[in-house]
């Protein structure tokens, strides 16, 4: 059965609020949001690039650490063929490993850290958003690359910048309290 | 002029295509096309302006940065919709008490100057007198289209809740307006006879 027209806005809008005229805004808020935009893509680009130095430091640092952990001790004959393989056996899925125990750990120091802080400034609820919307950014390519180490460095990093929030303001509120 | 929101405006794959990749022309067309159906919606569900203003470009912002997750199952104006609105409340989930705001968002209109005239109320003022949520729930189902179990999803509350707030505020708009044009109405006749 058709419903006729009439019928049908009658229900869905029996008082004729569709019939009000639009609002045109006062303000023309382009250039605000096109700066906030320019600001928000250079951090990306920042982000991008310091992730990917974070993620070769922390190869390098694991590289190190294993290399060194697997040279001979003095009681043994120092051996160049013994030490070469040591440091060829760290391969790309021990450095995934290493980063993502760096990030489980970093999310429970930011879960930890985000109970004990108390309510914090606009601004700074601003950034720990953006942050946030960053690092879902990230474990949604993650979910693409699981194994991409500059993923996982930058997700190190995004955590240790929120980290960083939070301590600052459980600081803030420290201070606060003892000068009670 | 438009009526309603008239949100619901096509968009070119060029241009979705550009946004997607950060450009920043294709974000701007986007803008002009949707700022007035943004701030109209906005406006009708925070009332303030100002409020209405922030709202906006908070929503696009989000928008514009979230772009790569809009999979194009559905329309462009939908998901930008669904931005907005999702905004606009959790704006009224911060404001005061509602109570408070209520009362003086009726004084104002008892010492406006179309009350001091003894001009009717119109349908958009008498919309402006209903509390924060009757509002919201009112035009997102009768202008926008939005479902009871959509609503409901939106306030976090139950079906049953957007269908009382419904009825609640339809009837408090009818009493107003007809309140209102009584009220004209006995004032003219008095001023006739004067």
């Amino acid at each position: 059965m058709n419903i006729p027209d009439q019928w049908y806005h009658a229900t869905e809008d029996p008082l004729g609020l569709r019939q009000l005229e639009q609002i045109e805004p006062q303000y023309d808020g382009w250039k605000d949001i096109q700066s906030t935009l320019q600001n928000h893509q250079e951090s990306q680009r920042r982000r991008r690039y310091t992730g990917g130095w974070l993620a070769l430091a922390a190869s390098l640092m694991l590289a190190i650490g294993l290399t060194v952990s697997q040279q001979p001790t003095s009681t043994q004959l120092p051996n160049a063929a013994t030490s070469v393989p040591g440091l060829a056996s760290v391969s790309g899925e021990d450095h995934v490993s290493a980063l993502i125990g760096l990030s489980q750990n970093m999310e429970e120091q930011v879960k930890n850290l985000r109970q004990e802080s108390g309510s914090m400034p606009a601004e700074s609820a601003v950034y720990v958003a953006e942050l946030e919307d960053l690092i879902a950014q990230v474990d949604s390519e993650l979910s693409l690359q699981p194994d991409s180490i500059n993923l996982w460095g930058q997700r190190v990093n995004l955590l240790l910048d929120l980290a960083q929030i939070y301590q600052q303001q459980w600081e803030i509120d420290y201070g606060r309290m003892a000068s009670l | 002029m438009m009526t309603g929101s008239g949100f619901d405006i096509d968009l070119d794959e060029v241009t979705l295509a550009g946004a997607r990749r950060g450009d920043l022309r294709a974000c701007e067309k986007i803008f002009r096309k949707f700022n007035t159906p943004a701030y109209t919606v906005a406006v009708r569900i925070c009332k303030c302006h100002e409020l209405a203003q922030d709202v906006t470009q908070e929503a696009f912002i989000s928008t514009f940065k979230r772009m790569h997750q809009f999979r194009g199952d559905a329309p462009f104006w939908g998901w930008l919709r669904r931005i907005i609105v999702n905004h606009a409340i959790s704006a009224l989930r911060k404001l005061p008490r509602h109570d408070a705001v209520e009362l003086d968002d009726h004084m104002a209109y008892v010492n406006s100057e179309e009350h001091q005239m003894g001009l009717a109320m119109d349908l958009g003022q008498a919309l402006d007198q209903l509390g924060h949520e009757d509002r919201a729930v009112v035009w997102l189902h009768d202008v926008e289209g939005y479902k009871h179990r959509e609503i409901a999803q939106l306030f976090d509350k139950t079906e049953s809740f957007s269908k009382t707030r419904l009825n609640r505020a339809r009837a408090r708009l009818r009493t107003l307006i007809a309140d209102s044009e009584k009220e004209s109405f006995y004032e003219t006749s008095v001023n006739a006879t004067a």
